[in-house]
C-alpha cells in the first residue's frame, strides 16, 4: 500500500524554510501570529520584478452573497448608513455606491440589504491569497480589497504574461469574483494601474513613468482632503501631480504621499508582507482495496491520525477541526467533519471522536482511499494532550470535562448537547437561552442576571398549554387549588411577544405543584395556561 | 449498653441488618431530608452507584426531593473535576432560573437530547465514565436488565450522583440498582417508599419535602 504524500500549494509555494523537509509539509512552518516580512531587493537591483495588481471590485457583495434580486451591501452608522456595494439589479435599478441608505430604500423599496461583514470580507480575500499561492510563491495582500502577486520568477512556468492574466482572469470569475488588473515593475504602480482601469501591462522601468503619468488621481486613493487639494491646484493625473516642485508637495502634503509616488515610479522600495497560508496537514492514504464497512476503515483511519499527530507535535501544534473525506471510485466523496472545544494534537483523542462518527456512517460506497485534512494548525501551549506535567490541574480538568462534550457531539450530532446561560429577562420564558458550552471558567461571575424574588419552577413547559375551565376555575385532571399568586408579569409592547400575565401556584388533586398563569388582556384573555411543573 | 458495644456500633466494619441500615459503603451525600437520611444505608444519596426513583407522573416533586444533594454538590470544590450537572433527555426543560434560584448555576448544566434509545444508554454511560459529571439525571422509557448492569458498572467508575427516572410501573420487575424508590405524592408532601437499600428491607418515608 502507498502512502502518497500530497503537496498541497505546488511547488512554488514553498519559500526558503528548511524546517520544512519532512514528509507531510504542506506549507511552510512559519509561527502564524508574525508573518514574516519578505526582504524585497530595491527594483533596481539585479533582481527584476514584475507585480501583478488583482484590485476587487465586487468584494463586499461576494462576501454578502445575496440573490438576483435588487440588494446593496451597507456600512455606517445612523444618519451616515450608505451603500458600500451594489449588485447588477441595483445597478439597473439606478443605485450606485455610495448612496444613502434612504435614497436607496426611497428608489428601491424592495432593496435587499445586507450590513457589511468586513471580517467575511478579509476572509474572502485570504482564500483568494491561497489560491494565489498557486501562481507565485510571494503574495501580499493589500487591505481591504486587493492582492499583489509578484509575477516575474513563475512568468516562464506559466507560459507568459498574456497566459497568466486570462487564467487569472478567468479562475477569479469563476469564484465568483470581479476585479481589475494591473501589471507594473512595481507594486504600487500595478495597484494604480489596476484601480484606473483597462490599463495594458507596463513590463519594464522604462515605460513605467509614462503608464503612470496619465493615470487619474483617484487611482490612488489618497483622503478626500488631498485630492481637493489637488483638484484646485489644477491637477488631475499623477503627471501633472509629479511635474510640480518636490519641495513644495513635501510642504503641502503629507510625507506619506511623496513617499507613495516614489513608490509607484520604483524609485523606491517598501517590504511587502509575504501572504502566508495557515499550516495544515493534509494527506492522503489509498487503501490496498476498496472497503465497504467503516469498521474496516479505522485502523487506515489511525495510520494517518498517527501521521497527524507526529506532524502537530514536531510543530508544537494542536488543530481543533478535522475534516475525513471518504473518496470512493464513482459517487462524490463523504466529507466527515470532527471538532474539539479545544484543540488537541493527540491522535488517541480524535480516533475516540471519529470512531464514534465512523459508527454512525453509512457508507454509500465502498471506499477507495482516504483524505485527511486538518483545521489550521494553532499553538500546542495551553490546549489538551499538551497538558501533561505542565498546566495547572484545574484547566487539564477543564479540558478533560469539555473532552466529554466532543465525544457526545461525535455522536450525537452538534444540537444535542447543549448548556445554559441566564437572561436578565422578566418573561419567564426568555429568562435564559441555550448555547454551545465552551470552556470559559471566568464567565460565571462576570454577570449574574438578578433572580427572580419569588420561586420559580424547576421544569418549564416548551409552549405553556391551555388547561381546561369550569365556571371560570382552572382545571388539570381535576380541580386545582390555587395556594400562592397572583404574581403580575408584564412585558413591553416593545420588547416583542406582549406578555401580560397573571401567574398562581396551584395544586393538582394528587398533589403535584403547577405554575399557571391566567391571561390579562388580548385574545386569550382570562384564560388559563399551564406554564411550569415544580417538579 | 456499654460504651465497648457503642464503639462497636459506631465502627465503619459491622453489618447491621436493621436500625440506620448498615455502614457506609461508598461516598455518600446527606439528601437534606434527615428523616430520608435515616433510612439511606450511609446516611445519604449513594454516588458512584445506581439510585432508580419511580414516578407516577413528572412533577410529583422529583426535582424538589433532589435540589438540597445537587445544591451540595455544586457548592464541593473543585468545580472542575466534576463539573457537570447533566440532564439526559429530560422530559420538560429544566428552567435554569429556578435551578439557580436552588443554587446550581447554570454555567454546568449540561443538556443531552438522543431521539434513540440506544443513544440516550450510550451518552449515559459516557458520562458516567467519564468522571466529569457532579450528577447525572437520566429518563429512560424502556432498559432492559443487561443495560442497567452496563450502566451500574459504568457509575462505579466515578463518584457521580446517577439518578434514572423511570415509570411507577416498573417497581415490581428487578433492578441491579443500589437504591430504589417509590415517588408519591402524599397528604403532606412526598411519600417515599424504599423498595431496595444495601443493608436494609423495605421502608416507608411520609411527608417528605412537607412544611
Amino acid at each position: 500500500m502507498a502512502t502518497r504524500q500530497i503537496m498541497r500549494r505546488k511547488v512554488a509555494a514553498r519559500p526558503a524554510d528548511n524546517r520544512t523537509g519532512d514528509l507531510f509539509a504542506v506549507t511552510p512552518a512559519v509561527p502564524l501570529a508574525v508573518p514574516p516580512i519578505a526582504p524585497l531587493p530595491r527594483t533596481a537591483s539585479v533582481h527584476r520584478q514584475l507585480w501583478l495588481a488583482v484590485q476587487l471590485t465586487a468584494l463586499p457583495l461576494v462576501a454578502a452573497a445575496g440573490d438576483s434580486r435588487p440588494c446593496g451591501v451597507v456600512a455606517g452608522e445612523g444618519g451616515t448608513r450608505a451603500l458600500v456595494a451594489c449588485n447588477e439589479a441595483a445597478l439597473r435599478a439606478g443605485l450606485s455606491a455610495g448612496l444613502a441608505l434612504n435614497a436607496a430604500r426611497a428608489r428601491v423599496p424592495d432593496l435587499q440589504i445586507h450590513e457589511r461583514d468586513l471580517l467575511l470580507e478579509q476572509r474572502h480575500l485570504a482564500r483568494l491569497a491561497r489560491w494565489a499561492l498557486g501562481f507565485t510563491p510571494l503574495v501580499s495582500i493589500e487591505a481591504p480589497d486587493a492582492l499583489l502577486l509578484e509575477v516575474q520568477g513563475s512568468l516562464r512556468l506559466l507560459g507568459g504574461l498574456d497566459v497568466l492574466l486570462q487564467r487569472v482572469a478567468v479562475e477569479l470569475q469563476a469564484q465568483g469574483h470581479a476585479a481589475l488588473l494591473g501589471v507594473a515593475p512595481a507594486p504600487r504602480a500595478a495597484l494604480w494601474l489596476a484601480r484606473a482601469g483597462g490599463q495594458p501591462p507596463v513590463e519594464s522601468q522604462a515605460n513605467l513613468a509614462g503608464a503612470l503619468a496619465q493615470l487619474p488621481l483617484m487611482a490612488t486613493r489618497w483622503p478626500a482632503r488631498t485630492l481637493e487639494d489637488c483638484t484646485r491646484l489644477g491637477v488631475a493625473t499623477l503627471g501633472e501631480l509629479r511635474r510640480l516642485p518636490r519641495e513644495g508637495l513635501a510642504r503641502r502634503f503629507s510625507p506619506q504621499l511623496l513617499d507613495e509616488l516614489d513608490e509607484a515610479y520604483g524609485r523606491r522600495a517598501t517590504p511587502r508582507r509575504r501572504y502566508v497560508a495557515p499550516e495544515r496537514f493534509e494527506q492522503r492514504l489509498e487503501l490496498p482495496a476498496e472497503l465497504g464497512s467503516t469498521t474496516a476503515l479505522l485502523p487506515y483511519c489511525g495510520r494517518l491520525l498517527e501521521a497527524l499527530a507526529q506532524y502537530l507535535r514536531e510543530r508544537d501544534r494542536a488543530t481543533a477541526t478535522l475534516t475525513l473525506m471518504l473518496l470512493h471510485r464513482d459517487a462524490r466523496p463523504a466529507c466527515v467533519r470532527l471538532g474539539r472545544a479545544l484543540p488537541t494534537a493527540s491522535a488517541v483523542e480524535w480516533q475516540e471522536l471519529l470512531r464514534e462518527r465512523l459508527g454512525r456512517t453509512t457508507l454509500a460506497a465502498p471506499v477507495r482511499a482516504l483524505l485527511l485534512r486538518s483545521g489550521p494548525a494553532v499553538p500546542a501551549s495551553g490546549t489538551s494532550g499538551m497538558l501533561d506535567g505542565c498546566g495547572s490541574g484545574a484547566a487539564h480538568a477543564e479540558a478533560e470535562a469539555f473532552a466529554l462534550l466532543d465525544r457526545l457531539r461525535a455522536r450525537l450530532g452538534e444540537q444535542a448537547i447543549s448548556g445554559v446561560c441566564l437572561v436578565a429577562e422578566h418573561r419567564p420564558e426568555s429568562a435564559y437561552r441555550s448555547l454551545r458550552p465552551v470552556p470559559q471558567p471566568a464567565r460565571a461571575s462576570s454577570v449574574v442576571p438578578l433572580l427572580p424574588a419569588t420561586p420559580r419552577p424547576l421544569w418549564l413547559l416548551a409552549l405553556p398549554e391551555p388547561l381546561a375551565e369550569r365556571d371560570g376555575r382552572p382545571r388539570h385532571s381535576g380541580e386545582l387549588r390555587l395556594e400562592s399568586g397572583p404574581e403580575r408579569i408584564e412585558s413591553g409592547w416593545w420588547e416583542g411577544p406582549e406578555v401580560q400575565r397573571d401567574y398562581y401556584v396551584a395544586r393538582t388533586s394528587r398533589g403535584a405543584r403547577l405554575w399557571i398563569y391566567r391571561v390579562r388582556a388580548g385574545a386569550d384573555a382570562r384564560h388559563w395556561f399551564l406554564h411550569g411543573v415544580f417538579g | 449498653m456499654n460504651g465497648s458495644l457503642q464503639a462497636l456500633l459506631a465502627g465503619a466494619d459491622l453489618w447491621r441488618a436493621r436500625g440506620g441500615g448498615m455502614a457506609a459503603t461508598g461516598a455518600c451525600r446527606p439528601s437534606g431530608w434527615p428523616r430520608l437520611d435515616a433510612e439511606l444505608p450511609g446516611g445519604g444519596w449513594p454516588l458512584g452507584t445506581l439510585i432508580e426513583l419511580l414516578l407516577p407522573e413528572t412533577g410529583v416533586g422529583e426535582l424538589s426531593l433532589l435540589l438540597p444533594v445537587l445544591r451540595g454538590l455544586a457548592a464541593e470544590p473543585p468545580t472542575h473535576a466534576r463539573r457537570w450537572f447533566a440532564w439526559i433527555t429530560p422530559p420538560h426543560a429544566p428552567y435554569p432560573p429556578a435551578l439557580a434560584q436552588g443554587g446550581i448555576p447554570a454555567e454546568r448544566l449540561l443538556l443531552i437530547h438522543a431521539a434513540q434509545s440506544e443513544d440516550r444508554l450510550w451518552a449515559l454511560e459516557q458520562t458516567l465514565q467519564s468522571g466529569h459529571c457532579a450528577a447525572v439525571l437520566a429518563w429512560l422509557d424502556r432498559v432492559d436488565d443487561r443495560w442497567l448492569r452496563r450502566l451500574k458498572l459504568a457509575a462505579q467508575c466515578g463518584q457521580t450522583l446517577t439518578v434514572l427516572f423511570r415509570p411507577l410501573r416498573h417497581q415490581s420487575s428487578g433492578s441491579p440498582a443500589s437504591l430504589r424508590l417509590t415517588l408519591e405524592p402524599g397528604a403532606a408532601g412526598l411519600d417515599l417508599a424504599v423498595l431496595k437499600r444495601r443493608g436494609g428491607g423495605p421502608v416507608r418515608v411520609h411527608d417528605v419535602l412537607g412544611a
